[in-house]
């Protein structure tokens, strides 16, 4: 998709007056946060398995030409094939190609985030198919025309009441009239909608959660039932990876699904997890005839080459973006393209550069919750930090920030006059608030007051001055 | 599609900063058990027995469970089930399961894969996993997909040798089965269909089973 990250700050602003985006992301904040604790804290081996998978993650990365191409002879063998897309533009064709070929013309699919990287659904509906999302969230923001806000639940930001609008436009061809209120009924009815979608699809297209390089094996994991549904009733089953999905055995999978669900929803299995490796085979009387994997770089092998490797450590949970105050503030669209929160500030820039996405990387405050609860142990505010250096150096930023940065630069590196300028100023700032303590404007700072925020009032001394006073107290 | 093959594995190797690796080192890869080559770490589980430990994990993600003594009692068990539910005495039954005496519960049943219009759905699980309350059903001739996914009701019948207490015992299980160990599906199932994708309200039955229950056969 055509990324809006350089839009991001006004995008930030729309979110925060959205009333209706509002409510939903208060309702999303906490429950991820506390689930994800209770399975945790159920786990006694969490911490041990993280480091285990670190392990698994960084050894599959440094032999990754190996794993992928033990992974594709597997598939081979048992009679699948395998696909290789250097660019999102190579695995669109591929994709496109395969549909094209089986004489498909309705297509169902399974939640796949490298499927909404490279843009499969425009490149097929261009073509002429008729495309339907079948996980739940994702069915809900295909009928709204939108991005997913949320790598695991994508319509997050919807609120039932316009789930209800959607569906009540959305559904009256199939003859369903009724105005929709509650939870259960809403489900339903999307149950029996998509049910007849998957026994009409021609060709059904998954992601992966990971891929078994020992078996040739493809791995997803959901709840719904709807990557089932959709690979195992078409007779065409493409699965959509990145090439970093490999690991060497159903082992290290297992191991990263003790991580996944817990890190995700704080379920300690997810209900379904699915392991497919090749078609049907002679006798079966259910199941594919054909079966593909496209392998999609995209930018990964660049990513393998620099600093930003760990990065693809990710197993794509979420629970950066749950534990994320600004994504808790903001939601999932204003960071303006796939993947949001922290995950996303990192992986953005490296996708659609820094000049569309410089941004993202400075939205952040660097408070390192997301790196804390990361499965795979990705130091992401380290790499948000480089991609500020990065910004800097490239010259991308606007230019009072640069200018700011660099007289900040100037006094930090002498300190003698950084002292007294900061005395000076705390001295002065203390008595201008008097005894209200706080402003509530300041020249120069007129947008950093919008919205209601104030700001303390420094106390009259600096923090160096306190502490030598202590200091010589002690002595 | 040869030509992206060696572009995509060229530009890995020129990242990694080394050549195809030789077949030797290749051989010492292939001859580890995984990734971090040691025995993977399992987690301890709770004290009780293992068909105790799978049930609580079944219970945890609202699946329910009944204990027969014998193989014969799975007919009349869901034939309890299905009027207990309201539900007319019908069944799409998996073929593994078929010589079971279902009329002789007053059963009426379908043998092997259904297109969504069965209510219930009979199969046999080729293991169950106490840590987590799953069961493993492999695809094949004798046991058709599609009776997972598509009925409202899924009843799975698991025998109690066939528990084991983690996942990767059932993938060593797996691998002795030989070349052919993998069939095209390994479903792992723990508990019905459910989605919170409407305000993270969990709803069960999304797209498949609304309810799930296993009858565990001594």
């Amino acid at each position: 998709m055509e990324p809006l990250s350089h839009a991001f700050k006004e995008r930030s602003v729309w979110a925060l007056q959205d009333e209706t985006l509002q409510v939903a992301l208060n309702r999303a904040k906490d429950g991820f946060a506390v689930k994800r604790a209770k399975a945790v804290d159920a786990l006694p081996e969490f911490e041990a398995l993280r480091d285990r998978a670190v392990a698994i993650k960084n050894h599959t990365l440094e032999n990754l030409d190996h794993y992928l191409e033990r992974y594709a002879d597997a598939v081979e063998r048992s009679g699948g094939k395998v696909h290789w897309a250097s660019s999102a533009e190579d695995a669109r064709r591929i994709v496109v190609d395969i549909c094209r070929a089986s004489g498909a013309r309705m297509i169902t699919k399974g939640k796949s985030m490298v499927g909404e990287e490279v843009g499969v659904n425009g490149a097929l509906e261009e073509a002429g198919f008729e495309v339907v999302e079948t996980d739940l969230g994702e069915y809900i923001i295909q009928l709204a025309h939108e991005p997913p806000s949320h790598i695991i639940v994508p319509a997050v930001h919807k609120t039932r009441g316009q789930i209800a609008e959607l569906f009540h436009q959305n559904h009256e061809k199939y003859g369903l009239t009724r105005k929709l209120a509650e939870v259960p009924e809403m489900v339903n009815e999307a149950r029996q909608v998509l049910r007849d979608k998957y026994l009409a699809a021609d060709v059904g297209i998954t992601g992966a959660n990971f891929l078994i390089a020992e078996s040739g094996t493809s791995v997803i994991v959901t709840n719904e039932g709807n990557g089932d549904l959709t690979c195992s009733l078409p007779k065409v089953h493409i699965v959509t990876a990145g090439i970093e999905k490999v690991v060497p055995s159903a082992e290290d999978a297992s191991t990263l699904l003790r991580l996944l669900g817990r890190s995700a929803t704080g379920q300690d299995m997810t209900t379904y997890t699915t392991f497919t490796t090749g078609p049907k085979r002679p006798g079966d009387t259910d199941g594919p005839e054909e079966y593909h994997v496209v392998l999609i770089d995209n930018g990964r092998t660049t990513m393998l080459g620099d600093q930003f490797r760990e990065m693809l450590r990710c197993i794509r949970c979420g629970a950066c973006m749950n534990h994320c105050p600004v994504y808790g503030a903001i939601g999932g669209h204003a960071y303006g393209w796939v993947y949001p929160g922290p995950m996303g500030s990192v992986l953005t820039p490296l996708a659609v550069g820094l000049k569309e996405a410089g941004n993202l990387p400075n939205a952040c405050t660097l408070n390192g919750h997301c790196a804390e609860v990361c499965p795979v142990r990705i130091p992401l505010p380290d790499l948000l930090r480089t991609l500020r250096h990065r910004e800097y150096q490239l010259r991308l930023g606007l230019k009072p920030m640069r200018w700011g940065l660099a007289a900040w630069v100037w006094f930090t590196t002498h300190p003698r006059i950084y002292r007294l300028g900061t005395r000076v100023q705390a001295r002065m700032l203390a008595l201008l608030a008097g005894r209200k303590g706080r402003f509530r404007r300041m020249p120069l700072a007129g947008s950093w007051f919008r919205g209601g925020r104030d700001l303390p009032a420094p106390q009259g001394e600096t923090f160096m001055a306190v502490w030598q006073r202590r200091q010589r107290g002690r002595k | 599609m040869s030509g992206g093959r060696e572009q995509v594995l060229a530009a890995i190797r020129r990242s990694l900063g080394r050549g195809a690796l030789g077949a030797d080192a290749r051989a010492a890869l292939d001859a580890r058990s995984g990734a971090t080559d040691s025995a993977p770490l399992l987690p301890e589980l709770p004290k009780g027995t293992p068909a105790q430990v799978f049930r609580t994990g079944l219970e945890k993600v609202s699946g329910t469970m009944s204990e027969l003594t014998a193989l014969d009692e799975v007919p009349a068990a869901v034939a309890g089930y299905l009027a207990g539910h309201g539900l007319a005495l019908e069944a799409a039954v998996a073929p593994s399961l078929e010589t079971l005496d279902w009329a002789g519960a007053g059963i009426a049943s379908s043998v092997g894969p259904t297109r969504g219009g069965d209510y219930a759905g009979v199969s046999l699980a080729w293991r169950g996993v106490a840590e987590t309350g799953s069961l493993v059903l492999l695809s094949g001739p004798e046991n058709p997909t599609s009776l997972n996914f598509l009925p409202d009701h899924h009843l799975v019948v698991l025998r109690a040798q066939d528990l084991v207490l983690h996942l990767e015992q059932a993938w060593a299980a797996l691998r002795e089965r030989g070349a052919d160990g993998w069939p095209r599906t390994v479903n792992v199932i723990t508990g019905p269909s459910r989605t919170a994708d409407i305000e993270l309200t969990i709803q069960l039955g999304a797209h498949g089973p609304r309810s799930l229950h296993v009858l565990l056969v001594d």
